[in-house]
């Protein structure tokens, strides 16, 4: 078995407690308008274009084994200051198995998290979360063609898998993306926070530089 | 803050102190030292006499503790052509020739008072006259009248009690260091450190606190104030680029008897730079695998601010490499830095840390054109520590003997020289010079890649690759390709990590068994000071995919423009070696992106990244928090960004004051935690 990972980065300081490495999982079954990882979507190998015109190639491919020794080169700050490993994206869920690989390994030393769109079938969703020690889950719009139109999805596929995160028990927080003119209105909080029923909601304010990547990939950052 | 604090802290950055300046021209002075054949103690005694006697007491409102300088220039005690001739005749000199990048004995002064001084001073000179000893009687009637140059000007200012009798409390200390401080700019001093502030200055803080005179708001107050005054002349103190003035402090760390030395003066003084955000004093703090984290949490709330420090120095590896280098051991635990970074033990040492470097870019760059014909990569290591022996060689040789010109009044208040009835700059109890080694990141890449382009994926021969360096690259992308692909400093890499291993064990004894006629040892380090920039112009592209122009990291950092994993790998591969061996000194300098502080437990974060660096025996750290945006934007508009502060070397200055040079190097350096 082999994961497709499009960048590890170190020293990650929004994703979970203590020092952190977080995982790019490449490929996602969304596509919201204001994604600011485009090299995150396709599930392919890609090649980015720098404004130098230096090739970058983009996806590699790991087996849980050796990503799981590549991260634990850092067990001992990670152990020590009570953080981890994070697996983000595109969206680890697409890659579940390899996920739930590389956790097992990791888990005896350092702590394990995830940041999830939550797109992914229940028992999927359910299989993984079991396994970390806290979620991070997007929650991107509270309105079902909002979702459908900015994301390409379907929302209540989200809603019930946050359903079932709350019901695991499972340490989690809500992340909402706030995006000007689609999502950030006072309305608009108001429908959070009904939706998530009393978890914690985080908002992260928009990125300025969400577009900075996809000229790199020979594309339009549409928002 | 207070609203006094405030008050002086916006004027003085509107710069309000200039309106009490005025030019002087020294020229007739030097013109009579040269028709007068006036010695050299002599005319730094006349020298500071008249410039005191030319400074007139100016005084900014609500002010308490009071010295500005009001005179622009600073005499000239030598014309160039008698420094060119003394150079010629042999004698080899420090930059300028006269004492810098010292820190004296602040703290026994301030105790009992320029009076007591005197008095010393006057019973030594019995003495010396006694016994017929002319150099100690010249010396020591300089050094008497040098204090009381520095009295009067204290008495025009109307300042009762010190610098004639002893402190007796917090603000008297203060008062009584501006002084010391201020006359040794005046004498012609530069590079002038504070040192251990926290120690020499706790007892009137601690007496103040317990007798109720003093609360701790009050004390943070009289701190501020004095720190607002290290910024209102710094403008007209000597450096490469504005802010690299070395009013450096030494915060925490271990008392002279090995006992804890972090107290409520060190967190006071932290206080008080978070509060203000100013380049100075610059603050230094001393860490050891004992420091618990919270006191990294209180030096990264300063990083925080994007003040460029603390500097945060290791006694765990720094105390024992100054015992092997032969500095006692209560005198090693008595560390501070002299301006940058360079270890010096205040009031003892007259060493010249940073005398100069050795370039290893260039080193590299001439081993490999004289081993174009080596057979193996192990041949062209051998050649590059060849040419870098030979340069230490050639430097041991060119400062065989230099001379110090003569400070008396810095000579009062260090140690040990009135009693020896001896100028300081004819040696102290340490004499050592130190010796920058630069470009390190960028030769162990260039190593790196050299050995798998060359070595072993044999694209290019080294002769060839020689060639390509003199077009960069030109012709060859592919080359340039693998070069940059090939394993770097900082990624945790040991394909490059155990070349740095190698150098720097290499380097930590290139100067073994040699010394100077001081007496003193040649300590090298892993600083760079302004060397980055002007060692990358001595050579064509590097081995490594530098291309030709680009600048050296400065100190002990990464390449710039590598991908590197994150800090983490950053700090394993830049602790790998034992860095005992080159404590002169010269700190891992990495950036972090502000963003990093977004979040609540960033502070914990960088904090714990600190702590590991010094667990694993990294010797020295700085950190900058930067944002590439915000630094291109204040080139554009720099009146937007008057106060955005970086680290440049080993200081801390506002962004706009420097060099574009300088700037660009800043920009492009690897910001991690984007």
């Amino acid at each position: 078995m082999t994961g497709r990972v499009f960048e590890i980065r170190e020293f990650t300081l929004h994703d979970g407690p203590g020092v952190r490495t977080t995982v790019f999982l490449k490929g996602c079954p969304l596509r919201c308008a204001w994604c600011h990882n485009p090299e995150g979507q396709s599930f392919e190998k890609e090649t980015m274009v720098r404004k130098d015109g230096r090739r970058v190639p983009c996806g590699e491919d790991w087996s849980p084994e050796a990503l799981a020794e590549e991260l634990l080169k850092n067990a001992d700050i990670m152990a020590s200051s009570g953080g981890g490993v994070t697996f983000s994206g595109g969206e680890p869920l697409s890659q579940s198995d390899f996920v739930l690989a590389v956790a097992a390994l990791l888990k005896p030393k350092v702590g394990v998290a995830i940041e999830t769109s939550g797109y992914a079938p229940g028992d999927v969703y359910e299989r993984v979360i079991s396994q970390m020690d806290f979620v991070y889950q997007d929650l991107k719009h509270h309105d079902a063609d909002a979702f459908r139109k900015w994301c390409g999805g379907e929302l209540g596929v989200v809603l019930d898998n946050i359903a079932r995160l709350r019901r695991s028990g499972v340490r989690h927080s809500l992340r909402v993306p706030l995006i000007p003119g689609v999502n950030d209105s006072e309305a608009d909080r108001g429908a959070f926070a009904a939706l998530a029923g009393g978890s914690p909601v985080e908002y992260l304010p928009y990125n300025p530089a969400a577009g900075a990547k996809y000229p790199m990939l020979g594309r339009k950052y549409e928002l | 803050m207070t609203e006094r604090i405030k008050s002086l802290l916006d004027r003085t950055f509107a710069k309000e102190q200039k309106k009490f300046r005025r030019d002087v021209d020294w020229k007739p002075l030097l013109d009579k030292f040269i028709a007068e054949g006036v010695d050299d103690e002599t005319r730094a005694r006349m020298g500071l006499e008249a410039m005191l006697a030319a400074e007139e007491p100016a005084f900014m409102e609500g002010e308490t503790i009071h010295f500005l300088r009001t005179v622009k220039q600073i005499p000239d005690l030598h014309s160039d052509a008698e420094m060119d001739a003394r150079r010629a005749a042999g004698t080899a000199f420090g930059e300028k020739g006269v004492v810098f990048n010292l820190t004296a004995d602040f703290g026994p002064t301030i105790a009992v008072g320029l009076d007591a001084r005197l008095d010393e001073i006057a019973a030594r000179l019995a003495k010396a006259e006694a016994e017929g000893d002319a150099e100690g009687v010249n010396f020591l009637r300089n050094a008497d009248l040098s204090v009381r140059a520095v009295l009067g000007l204290a008495d025009r200012y109307g300042i009762e009690h010190v610098p004639h009798k002893g402190a007796r409390t917090l603000h008297e200390a203060l008062q009584f260091l501006r002084i010391l401080h201020y006359a040794m700019w005046c004498e012609g001093e530069y590079h002038c450190g504070l040192g251990r502030i926290d120690q020499y200055l706790f007892p009137y803080y601690d007496a103040d606190i317990k007798s109720g005179r003093l609360t701790d708001e009050a004390a943070l107050e009289e701190l501020e104030e004095f720190f607002i005054a290290c910024n209102r002349d710094s403008d007209l103190y000597i450096g490469v680029q504005q802010g690299d003035n070395g009013q450096s402090v030494m915060l925490g760390g271990v008392t002279r008897d090995g006992k804890n030395a972090f107290n409520d003066l060190s967190r006071l003084c932290m206080k008080a730079c978070g509060e203000l955000k100013l380049v100075d004093p610059k603050i230094n703090l001393r860490v050891d695998k004992t420091t618990p984290l919270e006191v990294y949490e209180a030096g990264t709330e300063l990083t925080k601010e994007g003040l460029g420090f603390p500097q945060y120095a290791n006694d765990d590896v720094v105390i024992p490499a100054l015992q092997k280098w032969g500095y006692e051991l209560e005198d090693a635990r008595d560390y501070s830095v002299a301006a940058c970074w360079e270890f010096l033990i205040p009031g003892v040492g007259m060493d010249i840390n940073n005398i100069d470097a050795v370039s290893f870019v260039g080193s590299l760059d001439a081993a490999m054109r004289g081993a174009s014909a080596a057979a193996s990569y192990e041949d062209v290591e051998k050649a590059f520590f060849g040419e870098i022996q030979r340069r230490a060689d050639a430097l041991v040789k060119k400062y065989a003997h230099v001379e110090i010109l003569p400070g008396p009044f810095v000579s009062v208040i260090s140690t040990g020289c009135v009693a020896r009835a001896r100028d300081i700059c004819k040696g102290a109890k340490y004499n050592n010079f130190g010796i920058h080694g630069t470009g390190i990141a960028v030769a162990v890449d260039s190593l790196a890649a050299l050995k798998d382009v060359v070595f072993e994926k044999r694209l290019v021969t080294l002769s060839e690759l020689v060639k390509l360096l003199d077009t960069d690259f030109a012709g060859r992308p592919d080359v340039l390709s693998a070069a940059e692909a090939a394993p770097k400093m900082g990624n945790a890499d040991p394909r490059a990590d155990e070349i740095a291993k190698r150098l720097i064990a290499f380097w930590g004894h290139a100067f073994d068994g040699k010394r100077n006629d001081r007496g003193g040892i040649f300590r090298p380090g892993t600083g760079s000071a302004m060397y980055y920039i002007w060692h990358a112009r001595d050579v064509p592209a590097s081995p490594s995919g530098r291309l030709r122009g680009q600048p050296l990291s400065a100190n002990y950092a990464p390449s710039l423009d590598v991908p590197v994993k994150g800090p983490i790998s950053v700090v394993r591969s830049f602790t790998e070696p034992d860095l005992g061996p080159v404590c002169n000194g010269g700190p891992l300098t990495i950036e972090i992106h502000d963003s990093a502080f977004a979040m609540p437990d960033g502070v914990t974060k960088v904090a714990q990244l600190v702590k590991f660096f010094v667990e694993r025996g990294g010797h020295q750290m700085q950190i900058n928090t930067i944002n590439r945006e915000t630094l291109v934007d204040a080139q554009k508009h720099p009146d937007l960004h008057r106060h955005l502060i970086v680290r440049v070397w080993g200081w801390s200055g506002y962004f706009v004051e420097l060099d574009k040079e300088y700037q660009d190097q800043i920009i492009k350096r690897v910001e991690l935690c984007a």
